[in-house]
């Protein structure tokens, strides 16, 4: 039982950080009708970002809040940018400026602070010892706070996008982009700052996760977190905020107790197997668990 | 164009200096270009084949990865299915050979329609899904197979070696008895198995997108619901494609187990190599003919002219730009810029058209037209 529990908060740890992954793809996704896929490498930029300031003295928090900032001003720029020159073209166009940016933020990060791999401090208490005994299972702080985190995340963007203007006029923009030009929303600003906000998200993720993953902070430690947060949006489907967020648990519990009870899969196909769960999901229900279907227009 | 098109097609004679100089198909012109085509790429070639062996390995490389590029635009560039998939269909290729001839102690080049024929009914088994997921979500699907092929190779350890990865000895791979080459010469040897096998491979696509299927798999891409009131039967197509463009680059594949001899899961066969060959599709042109050819170039002698600037990431910061830039100056990639460039000096119309006009109807349209349903 204990060793269930624990598998189990292991699953939701790594499932709350594909979450807010996740939750940035699909911020952009509704705003921009794509998937980011430099959001991953742009994260991790902004985390080497804070992890320099760590070393030059800056407390965590502090650095957390310039990464965020910065993360802010890259989404933000690359949209007005890179992205809405090219997105009216095609979305085989964005989807390559994507893919551009995601190679030269992750050989940018290398080439300024090197390929070598850092220890990145952790925001809340990470020490061996620093755990809760639940039900026989250790739950520890730093897993815990990753959860405070992302459900004050949630919150947050829920706040945003049903109590306030802004996040009536992104819902509208998302809809509608003409019918909301029209009744006097100014699209463009609230496209910018759609990227912007998933480029805050994406940095808190990045600054959350690398203390917990094995690879610490390398320039492979965001990778293997955008699949399965793209896996994970997509499961609950591109244009759900809350899809996004069942998704990311259910891939990261899936991975704990897939890799912990199936003998066959064992350590080796953990990816794999989660994924191709995902795939019979998608022959089911073609957009996602939470996604709404699409209208073909004749 | 338009203007001059008009004015040909008018029925004005050609005046003799006034560009584009219209070639008829068949004629005898046609055919000294033809010819001079076949011996430009002969030349070419075998000055390839003549410089030093380190030189000769780039181009075989070179060779590869337009093979596998090409299979990539069959299903991306003409039919509009994104695949970041591609490093798995690679990666079966390299190790049906690997095993084949490590394992089974078969002839390197008997193992080659065997790691195509296996890649067909991968690619066919993976367009499946494609008949009900579109889009991204087809995105997702391809991006699951990419993921699983380096994880299933190091748990079917017995027969790739796993993680520690598979050696092919180089006396496996020694040029046949009647070429006359030795074991020392086997670079040459598959240079030109690569030469001929791209070849082979170009000529099937020039065919193929000619034909009707070619043009209906231009039409799913470009309007599938049209496409499909046209009597264009998606399901077949979709996953015959899918199945065509494993094949092609697992032929890529099978030849790049020879070409390096040692094959390792998180080497050569992970999403990363899928994002390169999306990389040379779109900077060489998707949808063009020749533009995987200068992908291939690009994808290989990028990262080595740059790689002396520290350890490779002024490459990878370079590659993205260009990719970029690529994007908002040549949208249709080099091959499609010039090929425009050509056709305003030069056109070939049908030999029963009358005009470029219908030389131009013939052609591919351009190149990164996407018509999936906006999901907004």
């Amino acid at each position: 039982m204990d060793i269930f529990l624990e598998r189990l908060f292991d699953g939701l740890t790594n499932g709350a950080v594909y979450a807010i992954m996740a939750l940035a793809l699909v911020v952009v996704f509704r705003s921009t009708g794509t998937i980011n896929f430099a959001q991953g490498e742009m994260a991790l930029f902004t985390t080497y970002i804070a992890w320099w300031l760590t070393t030059i003295g800056v407390p965590l928090w502090a650095g957390t809040v310039a990464a965020a900032g910065v993360g802010f001003l890259l989404g933000a720029v690359v949209e007005r940018t890179l992205i809405r020159p090219v997105r009216r073209r095609s979305d085989m166009a964005t989807l390559i400026v994507a893919l551009g940016l995601f190679t030269a933020f992750n050989a940018l990060a290398g080439l300024l602070w090197n390929s070598e791999t850092k220890p990145m401090p952790s925001l809340f208490p990470s020490g061996l010892k620093d755990y809760l005994s639940v039900g026989g299972a250790r739950l520890y702080i730093d897993a815990l706070g990753v959860w405070l985190v992302v459900i004050a995340l949630i919150g947050a963007v829920f706040l945003l996008f049903n109590r306030t203007r802004l996040g009536l006029h992104m819902r509208a923009v998302a809809g509608n982009p003409e019918s909301a030009a029209l009744s006097g929303v100014r699209t463009g600003r609230i496209l910018m700052l759609g990227w912007g906000l998933a480029g805050i998200v994406g940095s808190l993720a990045g600054v959350l996760v690398t203390p917990l993953s094995p690879q610490q902070l390398s320039l492979q430690t965001m990778f293997p977190i955008l699949i399965y947060a793209s896996a994970a949006a997509l499961f609950g489907g591109l244009d759900s905020p809350m899809g996004a967020v069942v998704g990311g648990l259910v891939i990261g519990v899936l991975e704990a107790l897939i890799t912990g009870y199936v003998e066959f899969i064992g350590g080796t196909l953990p990816q794999t197997a989660a994924l191709v769960v995902i795939v019979l999901i998608l022959l089911l229900r073609p957009t996602g668990l939470f996604g709404t279907r699409q209208m073909e227009r004749l | 164009m338009t203007l001059l098109d008009q004015h040909d097609a008018v029925g004005a004679p050609p005046a003799s200096r006034r560009l584009p100089i219209v070639i008829r198909g068949g004629s005898g012109a046609h055919r000294a270009l033809q010819v001079a085509l076949v011996v430009v790429v002969a030349l070419v070639l075998f000055a390839g084949a003549s410089a030093e062996p380190f030189r000769v390995g780039q181009l075989t490389s070179v060779l590869i990865f337009a093979i596998a590029i090409s299979g990539l635009n069959l299903a991306t560039g003409y039919t509009g299915l994104l695949s970041i998939g591609h490093s798995a269909f690679f990666g079966l290729g390299a190790y049906t050979t690997g095993v084949l001839v490590v394992s089974y102690g078969a002839a390197p080049m008997s193992t080659i329609p065997v790691a195509v024929l296996l890649c067909f009914v991968l690619g066919f088994v993976v367009g499946l899904p494609a008949l009900r997921i579109r889009g991204l979500y087809l995105a997702m699907v391809t991006l699951a197979v990419g993921v699983a092929f380096p994880e299933v190779v190091k748990r079917f350890e017995d027969a790739t070696g796993g993680a520690a990865g598979l050696v092919i000895r180089s006396r496996h791979l020694a040029p046949p008895a009647w070429t006359g080459l030795t074991v020392g010469q086997r670079g040459l040897w598959l240079y030109w198995v690569s030469a001929v096998a791209l070849l082979l491979v170009l000529l099937l696509i020039r065919n193929l997108t000619r034909s009707r299927a070619g043009i209906a798999m231009i039409a799913t891409r470009d309007n599938e619901i049209a496409a499909a009131a046209s009597g264009v039967r998606l399901a077949t197509m979709k996953t015959g494609v899918f199945g065509l463009s494993g094949a092609v680059t697992g032929l890529a594949g099978s030849l790049f187990a020879m070409y390096v001899g040692a094959l390792s899961p998180d080497g050569s066969f992970t999403l990363l190599k899928s994002i390169e060959l999306i990389t040379g599709l779109f900077v060489g042109g998707a949808a063009t003919l020749l533009g995987p050819v200068i992908g291939a170039l690009a994808v290989v002698y990028l990262p080595y002219f740059t790689s002396d600037l520290a350890a490779g990431h002024v490459s990878g910061v370079l590659f993205g730009v260009i990719l970029i830039v690529i994007v908002f100056l040549m949208p249709e990639g080099v091959a499609g810029v010039a090929g425009r460039a050509v056709r305003r000096l030069v056109q070939i119309s049908p030999a029963t058209g009358d005009g470029p006009s219908a030389s131009r109807a013939e052609r591919a349209t351009p190149p990164t037209r996407e018509s999936e349903g906006d999901p907004r």
